[in-house]
């Protein structure tokens, strides 16, 4: 514990730069969490420091536990989505969507088209209020309290869509196993969609990028810190922005299809190290900033595309029994790869539901970089990761 | 490479009748014996082929009451009855536990689906955590949650319960505690800090599940 | 504000011996009036301003226009809360903080001109009285960490004392080019070497006192504590830094003392390099009074707006800012100054 005498050259390599004769010292141990403004939630750091040098972190979480699998156990498949809302609640849809493909692939039923097309829209949406909001606590993390008003202002919009949409501003439990529940409102709903997205995509992402992803303060304070490699982000299971921010062009939207997502035309930002290394903080900030824009084309072209149709499979019952049988199923949610390990035995309940959150493993990687930074970069580290706990502790 | 030939290609590793192929439905995978998990682990991060680089999921499963015709006739939830009280579990805990292991290859991209079961009672596996280091938090998940030991794991606590929990919830013979009881927590306080004074235990008299939360 | 300056000149025209402590009285008692009443405004402008740049409207109810009374709602409120001592705290360095941080900034006033004759003392070392009483909030800010015994507090302390340590120096560096223009370190010789127009300001006098003054402005915001220089509060990083224990009065002290400052590095850029109380046009009928507090006004504005619009620096990156830009550019500017005095053949 912290009042064991460490070599603390070691531990920080900080010291070996100067003439500075052994002295004994000891490391000052300190929780950052569950109550603190910067871990995005009841996230606890035990973190132990020499003055503003990190030398370990160890994450503790389970705050917000809830034995989701467990509860899933006992409810049916249509029950269950409400639950799936409540892991990553600033992109409720994304969650939803993972869930529903995972039960219709091991129905083995195909939604009809509109089905799926309201479904992206509905996550595209989704995912763009998460990056915003993740753009914001990131601004907010490096002490720049205005973006996270603008984003605010216009996830507001997101959610006043989405809203009129499904009902719902937080927890949608819009998407069930055989269809959506409701379909567009006839009130211009498309066209106010059309008007916000090229409104965000044309206007508001400059305006970001002039007051914080290029401002030169900002750059400074995330530009080569908290670097993930491509093989720690690899190893360390990361998905999302944090891997595509290392570099790495992978997407399941892209490269394991699911739902639509092979009819649009979109790219996949990645870390490029444009201001320092590549994988470092603001690569995975930029990353998020640009996955808007893309979000904002996949949902134009589904708008233009949005077919006629029935808003509900018809192949699937409304006493609905799944299986026998087991099937890991992901989708690209906001925050990385969401992964349902779905394993049936033919009857109206999961006989279990492994959830594999993006968050839980990302989050992983803190003890890996956080040794060797400063206290600053461990916040800006941890809000560049973008966690949600509510899908860590599940 | 195919699921077959990701197959032919570990057998020839690690010898013919290791591998039980599933390959109906709508995942195929891999069943293993225990013993052979970590040299399979090994082959399939390290052979170039083969190239796993990412454990996308590990999943701990107790299979205690599957209903192996498919007609859904499996265990029921454990829940809380009308008036709060905890309804007992039927199951005895008997069948096998499980782990799954779901791997992806950035560089080949493809996936792979391996299971391998452990008896109830010895519920140990090599830990995976040195070939996959995302392994580990899943690792301590599975055995926070359904109970199953790692050897080799750097750090094998509970992870999402606190370390004063009794008992691995996902279990099918999990007991549920009454609501605010505080028996599973032996009287210990829900964190231990060295710097701490030890807490007074709760009064004899508090055992009617009315008593404080924690 | 005039009619205090005239009432004030006579009282000290009859320099006699009572009538002197008299008037210093009053005069404290309009300084401590002044610092409350900028805790009020400031409050009130810098939600204000902050909803202004954030596209938002702020307070709106308690008042009627504008929220016009929220500073006093909250005060009411701030009266009412719990004064609340941690139990490990060091009792009498916990209580003393505020109050020795509330003092630093309260003396410093006593020598802001506001108006010909309006100053509480009229100091010959008027400027490094300023500098030397406004460390006192260092002393203040250690205490409070220290006794807080809370280690993110400590953090806050610790960062707060180099911090301001470190900017005095570019600080008061920067204000050395105008002493060599007035050969004096009077705050009212300063102010009335600029008399005139906008030109006779020091701001404008030459390009070297033009750089010293954003020296300043940057260095004052570090001074006063605020973002995007604000390392001892830092309230996504340590809580709430050197108060996170703080609450109730106590609290309000450490609250009232950052307006008070962030107004008195304006007033002080104000005299020094922005004309003190001159008007901009010469012979413009403007009180001097008002001229000095609207100048001042508009800086605080300034530092509003940078504070809402940047983000913050790294403990690290402060401290090279400081002593790797900062104060090396002060350097050139008090040198470039005396160069330009003596071949322009403005030395006094």
């Amino acid at each position: 514990m912290a009042t064991d005498d460490r070599n603390l050259s070691a531990a920080t390599g900080w010291a070996e730069q100067d003439d500075v004769p052994e002295m004994p010292s000891e490391l000052l141990e300190i929780n950052m969490g569950p109550q603190h403004p910067a871990t995005h939630g009841v996230l606890r750091l035990l973190i132990e420091t020499d003055g503003e040098i990190v030398a370990k972190v160890t994450p503790h979480i389970g705050y917000l536990h809830r034995c989701a699998e467990k509860i899933a156990e006992g409810l049916n498949y249509k029950q269950w989505v409400v639950y799936t809302d409540r892991f990553d609640y600033l992109a409720p849809m994304c969650c939803n969507h993972a869930y529903v493909t995972a039960v219709e692939r091991l129905l083995g039923v195909e939604m009809p088209d509109r089905v799926e097309y309201l479904r992206v829209i509905a996550a595209e949406l989704s995912r763009i209020a998460s990056h915003l909001i993740a753009i914001a606590t990131f601004g907010l993390d490096m002490g720049a309290w205005t973006p996270l008003l603008y984003c605010f202002r216009e996830r507001e919009e997101i959610l006043n869509l989405l809203e009129r949409l499904s009902g719902g501003r937080m927890l949608y439990n819009y998407m069930i196993p055989g269809g959506v529940r409701f379909d567009v409102p006839e009130d211009g709903w498309c066209e106010d969609t059309r008007t916000f997205i090229d409104m965000l995509e044309n206007k508001k992402i400059g305006d970001y990028n002039t007051l914080l992803s290029y401002n030169k303060i900002f750059i400074e304070r995330t530009a080569d810190i908290g670097v993930i490699s491509r093989e720690d982000a690899f190893a360390y299971g990361c998905t999302g922005p944090v891997l595509r921010g290392s570099g790495v062009q992978f997407d399941c939207r892209k490269d394991d299809p699911y739902s639509v997502y092979d009819q649009f035309e979109f790219e996949i930002p990645y870390g490029t190290g444009e201001q320092g290394t590549v994988g470092d903080c603001w690569d995975r900030y930029m990353v998020r900033v640009r996955e808007v824009i893309q979000s904002c084309r996949i949902v134009r072209q589904a708008l233009e595309k949005l077919p006629p149709g029935p808003i509900m499979s018809d192949q699937v019952k409304k006493v609905m029994r799944v299986g026998p049988g087991a099937a890991y199923t992901r989708v690209e949610s906001a925050k990385g790869e969401m992964g349902h390990y779905l394993i049936a035995d033919g009857g109206q309940k999961p006989f279990r539901n492994k959830v594999r959150s993006p968050s839980f493993c990302n989050l992983q990687i803190l003890e890996k970089i956080g040794p060797g930074m400063m206290v600053s970069d461990l916040v800006a580290t941890v809000g560049s990761l973008d966690i949600v706990l509510g899908e860590i502790d599940r | 490479m195919e699921f077959a030939a990701i197959c032919t290609l570990l057998s020839t590793k690690l010898g013919d009748g290791v591998l039980e192929l599933h390959e109906e439905g709508v995942e195929p995978w891999v069943d293993m014996k225990p013993d052979q998990i970590a040299a399979a682990a090994h082959l399939l991060r390290e052979l170039p082929e083969l190239d796993f680089n990412q454990l996308m999921c590990l999943s701990g499963i107790d299979w205690d009451g599957l209903d192996e015709k498919g007609k859904g006739k499996s265990v029921a939830i454990l829940g809380y009855s009308a008036d709060g009280k905890p309804e007992t579990s039927d199951r005895v805990g008997e069948g096998d536990l499980g782990v799954a292991y779901h791997l992806y290859s950035h560089q080949h991209g493809h996936k792979f689906t391996l299971r391998v079961r452990v008896p109830r009672g010895a519920a140990t596996l090599p830990s995976v955590a040195e070939i996959w280091p995302t392994g580990a938090w899943h690792e301590r998940e599975a055995w926070d949650l359904v109970g199953i030991r790692f050897t080799g794991h750097p750090d094998l606590r509970r992870i999402l319960l606190d370390d004063s929990w009794v008992g691995h919830p996902l279990r099918k013979d999990y007991q549920m505690p009454g609501r605010w009881d505080l028996a599973p927590l032996e009287g210990k306080p829900y964190s231990v800090n060295p710097h701490q004074k030890p807490m007074e235990p709760p009064p004899a008299g508090d055992a009617d599940g009315s008593g404080g939360e924690g | 504000m005039e009619l205090f300056a005239n009432l004030l000149g006579k009282i000290e025209a009859l320099s006699s011996q009572n009538v002197l402590i008299l008037s210093s009285l009053i005069m404290a008692l309009i300084m401590a009036l002044v610092m409350a009443a900028c805790a009020i405004v400031f409050t009130w402008m810098e939600r204000k301003v902050a909803a202004f740049l954030q596209s938002r409207y702020g307070p709106m109810r308690v008042g009627h226009w504008h929220g016009v009374a929220q500073p006093v709602a909250d005060m009411l409120k701030i009266l009412q809360k719990e004064d609340i001592i941690p139990a490990e705290a060091d009792r009498t360095l916990f209580t003393l903080a505020p109050v020795v941080i509330f003092i630093g900034s309260l003396l410093a006033w006593a020598a802001i001109p506001f108006a010909p004759g309006f100053i509480a003392s009229d100091l010959d070392l008027g400027l490094l009285y300023i500098f030397a009483v406004s460390s006192l909030a260092v002393i203040g800010i250690l205490m409070a960490g220290w006794a807080s015994n809370n280690k993110w507090s400590l953090y806050g302390a610790a960062r707060g004392a180099a911090q301001m340590v470190s900017y005095e120096i570019p600080l008061a560096l920067s204000t050395v080019p105008v002493v060599l223009y007035t050969a004096s370190l009077n705050m009212n010789d300063i102010v009335i070497a600029q008399q005139g127009g906008v030109a006779n300001w020091f701001l404008f006098r030459d390009p070297f006192l033009f750089v010293a003054f954003v020296v300043y402005f940057i260095c004052s915001i570090a001074e006063v504590n605020r973002g995007p220089f604000d390392m001892p509060e830092t309230e996504s990083e340590l809580v709430a830094g050197y108060h996170t224990e703080y609450t109730g009065m106590r609290w309000a002290f450490f609250f009232l003392s950052e307006y008070a400052n962030l107004f008195l590095v304006s007033c002080i850029a104000t005299a020094v390099f922005l004309g003190g109380w001159w008007a901009p046009i010469p012979g413009l009928p403007l009180a001097p009074a008002l001229n000095f507090i609207v100048k001042s006004v508009l800086l605080v504005f300034l530092h509003m707006w940078v504070r809402w619009t940047l983000p913050r620096l790294r403990v690290d990156q402060l401290m090279y800012l400081c002593w790797k830009v900062m104060i090396p550019i002060a350097l050139i500017c008090v040198i470039g100054s005396g160069i330009w005095l003596m071949v322009s053949g403005q030395a006094s």
